[in-house]
């Protein structure tokens, strides 16, 4: 008789007679241990679902109230069914926002720069989400879906505002957003999805920030943005946006209005292989370290191209940023 | 039994002290080849250097703990290491509760956070620091010292005594005659325990009188009828076990854990990125490098055959942890540090019911240790300008770790 114990992702085959943890070892998932023989606590964890007898377990090592509150000494417990565990230090989930399936209707498509569209989707029911998640979209015909990232604060929940970057022969861009998309349409949307978001107000401590977005990588960062400065109208924000030449800029008023309310905003294009008068050149991660000098203390978000990401995650570390305050749009856009 | 040819050791005794504390591992891989219990005349004692060897005679019912004749030299008895029966089961009763997890759980963050943050500020402008001697051992010694009652006693004296008591713990040497090698060897020892006695023995004077929340004055104070305290020779020795392996090796495995991520600088980023990846970076430090690499024994309480040998009653064997989790037995390359080898489980910390106290709060201690170090420093790099040497038989672990970042 085996049961499937469930921890972190992973899904393991644990014998009834079998210790949590030499399943979880064996099926090579790690996970903290160091006595095995139940007297020293590492490899404490909750028990959120299921149930699991905890063998020889020393009430020294796991206190009743220990074992009331859910908590098992994984090299001692053995399941009584299928459990799922949480490792000890790791938080309970968030309530994330419910994911949702919905049908949105194009109300606007404009080009606002070379190869780049916005548009906006209304909604019947207004979405629950977080500035920075994005949602996916569902290419008619073909059944893919692509994500794209909400340029939204949270209170504009019913009008969805994506930017849009043309791929050349991609399925969704090449040969729907960009070809025939037209207002009244109705699109298949999911969402909300994904982590790339500021914390809960309550935990926001209004600390300084940067941004860098590349190309319609700016889309979530035009959200999160405007959240943090309505939450803390005086902190320090720079928010870089690299593109490849002046033609794939855009949103500059709305950004440049956005410092003239708030003077610890600053807004910085930086264009990478076509330079022009009156722009920074380079690459935005690179113009940060010229404008930072040390980033200890603030938190940095990043989303662009996978390169981009990681000379942003360089970056920062290299101006002393903790890395569990950088942030990335793990999404790649991908359309090819 | 059928009795094979015994292998033909007389290599063996070649082996020197020095030989074993600059590099221990090739002669112990020879062993674990060629004779996984076996007699060790340098160290005048059977030794144990197999995982599996290891781990049957620290659980085995025909065994029990035996302190070396040089740790019975240096701490005196009964050390909580060298003690069986009722002792033992006093000893731990008496270090047991500061270390229980439940208790670790509510003060371990609040101790070590602060004491780490402390010590980083005090070079994290510097661009470059060594962290054994300015991070690793000072985090592991103040932690500890605060939790025994010990404030007043400045990190570096702490470090000092461990590292004198190291040294005359593992002034292992035997002549064939059974005498010590280097007698001298136990001065450094004694004159660290005479200091420490000038030192703590006013405090005992003082939690006699005056309990509070130190361990060392609950140690006296515990589980003994009102106006009665343990005598302080009884504890003594305990103290000592203190103040050399569990003030040393969390430095030692905060340090080696370093020079193990250093060595494969992919894994050194994903640890720094996801935070949550250190624990399982400790775990695989300490098996690669095991502080406490050899330094407790066990000793038959009958005859009996291990390992194809037979023993007498009353023969001591000497445990080499730092060996058995190098076994390529049980690990693949056992000498590559690898974040992401199969996850067994290790002997760092070993086995049965002398298995180390104080796990938890060591694995603890060496995880804020490094959460603050990355926190602060993400950029560190390992300054290729100085090597790094290991040193160690008993104890071991990086001597320094000269390390630059970018301010
Ligand atoms: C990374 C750090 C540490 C390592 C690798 C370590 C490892 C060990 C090992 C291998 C033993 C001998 C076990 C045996 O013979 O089977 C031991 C014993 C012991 N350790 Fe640790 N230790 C560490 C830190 C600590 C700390 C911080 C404390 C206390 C606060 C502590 C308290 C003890 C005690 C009391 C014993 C003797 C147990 C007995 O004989 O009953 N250790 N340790
Ligand atoms: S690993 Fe020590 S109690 Fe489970």
């Amino acid at each position: 008789m085996t049961f499937a114990v469930t921890v972190g992702g992973n899904s393991v085959e644990c014998g009834e007679d079998q210790a949590l943890l030499d399943a979880c070892l064996r099926a090579g998932v790690w996970m903290p241990n160091s006595c095995n023989q139940g007297t020293c606590g590492t490899c404490k964890l909750h028990v959120v679902a299921g149930e699991v007898d905890h063998g020889s377990s020393p009430v020294e090592t796991l206190s009743d109230e220990e074992r009331c509150a859910g908590m098992a000494l994984a090299c001692q417990a053995r399941p009584r069914g299928d459990v799922e565990l949480r490792p000890q230090g790791t938080s309970a989930a968030r309530t994330a926002n419910p994911l949702r399936d919905m049908v949105g209707t194009v109300r606007e498509v404009s080009d606002i720069a070379r190869d780049t569209r916005r548009i906006l989707l209304g909604l019947n029911e207004p979405l629950t989400f977080d500035a920075g998640q994005y949602v996916e979209l569902v290419v008619p015909g073909s059944g893919e879906r692509r994500q794209y990232s909400l340029a939204n604060t949270a209170d504009e929940d019913k009008v969805l505002e994506l930017h849009v970057k043309l791929v050349p022969d991609g399925v969704a861009t090449h040969g729907w957003l960009f070809d025939g998309l037209a207002e009244g349409d109705e699109v298949d949307i999911s969402g909300p999805l994904g982590d790339f978001h500021l914390p809960p107000e309550s935990e926001d401590d209004g600390g300084p920030m940067v941004l860098i977005g590349g190309g319609t990588g700016l889309a979530p960062l035009i959200g999160i943005v405007r959240t943090a400065l309505r939450r803390h109208p005086a902190r320090e924000v720079v928010l870089y946006h690299g593109v490849r030449g002046e033609e794939e800029l855009y949103d500059g008023d709305r950004l440049t209005e956005l410092a003239e309310q708030h003077p610890n905003f600053r807004f910085v294009p930086v264009l990478s292989h076509e330079p022009a008068d009156g722009y920074r050149e380079g690459f935005p991660t690179d113009a940060f370290v010229e404008d930072v000098s040390t980033a200890r203390g603030w938190t940095g978000w990043l989303c662009g191209p996978p390169a981009m990401v990681e000379a942003g995650v360089k970056a920062f570390k290299r101006r002393r940023m903790a890395p569990r305050n950088i942030h990335r749009e793990k999404f790649t856009p991908a359309d090819a | 039994m059928t009795t094979t040819e015994r292998p033909d050791l007389s290599w063996l005794d070649e082996v020197t002290m020095a030989d074993l504390e600059r590099n221990p591992y090739a002669t112990y891989e020879r062993l674990r080849a060629e004779a996984p219990l076996a007699y060790v005349p340098v160290l005048g004692s059977y030794v144990a250097s197999t995982e599996e060897v290891c781990r049957e005679i620290a659980t085995s019912p025909d065994f029990e703990a035996v302190i070396t004749p040089a740790g019975g030299r240096t701490f005196g008895h009964p050390a909580v290491i060298g003690v069986n029966g009722d002792v033992h089961a006093d000893l731990r009763t008496m270090i047991e509760p500061a270390l229980q997890p439940a208790e670790v759980d509510r003060w371990v963050d609040d101790l070590v956070r602060p004491i780490a943050r402390r010590y980083l500020e005090q070079f994290e402008s510097d661009g470059q620091a060594e962290l054994v001697a300015q991070f690793c051992e000072p985090v592991s010694v103040r932690s500890l010292g605060d939790l025994l009652g010990l404030h007043d006693v400045e990190s570096d004296k702490l470090r000092e005594w461990f590292a004198k008591l190291n040294r005359s713990f593992t002034n292992a040497a035997m002549t064939s005659g059974g005498e010590f090698a280097n007698p001298e060897g136990f001065v450094e020892g004694d004159e660290a325990k005479a200091e420490i006695r000038s030192i703590v023995d006013p405090l005992i004077d003082k939690w006699i009188e005056h309990p509070d929340d130190s361990a060392i004055s609950h140690w006296l104070h515990d589980g003994m009828p009102p106006g009665q305290t343990r005598e302080r020779e009884y504890i003594y020795p305990t103290i000592y076990v203190y103040l050399l392996g569990a003030m040393q090796e969390p430095g030692h495995g905060m340090a080696s854990t370093l020079v193990g991520l250093f060595g494969r600088p992919e894994q050194l980023e994903e640890v720094v990125d996801d935070p949550t990846l250190i624990p399982r970076a400790v775990a695989e430090g300490v098996r690669w490098t095991s502080p406490i690499w050899s330094a407790t024994a066990r000793i038959s309480t009958k005859p009996v055959t291990v390992a194809g040998v037979d023993l007498p009653e009353g023969t001591p064997v000497m445990m080499s942890y730092g060996s058995a989790n190098h076994d390529t037995g049980r690990y693949e390359a056992p000498t590559t540090y690898d974040l992401h080898r199969p996850p067994l489980p290790h002997l760092a910390f070993g086995a049965g019911n002398h298995a180390c106290a104080g796990i938890y709060f060591a694995n603890h201690t060496m995880r804020i240790a490094l959460e603050e170090l990355f926190e602060a420093i993400p950029n560190l790099e390992r300054d290729t300008r100085a090597g790094v040497e290991f040193w160690g038989w008993g104890f071991r672990g990086p001597t320094s770790l000269h390390v630059t970042w970018e301010v």
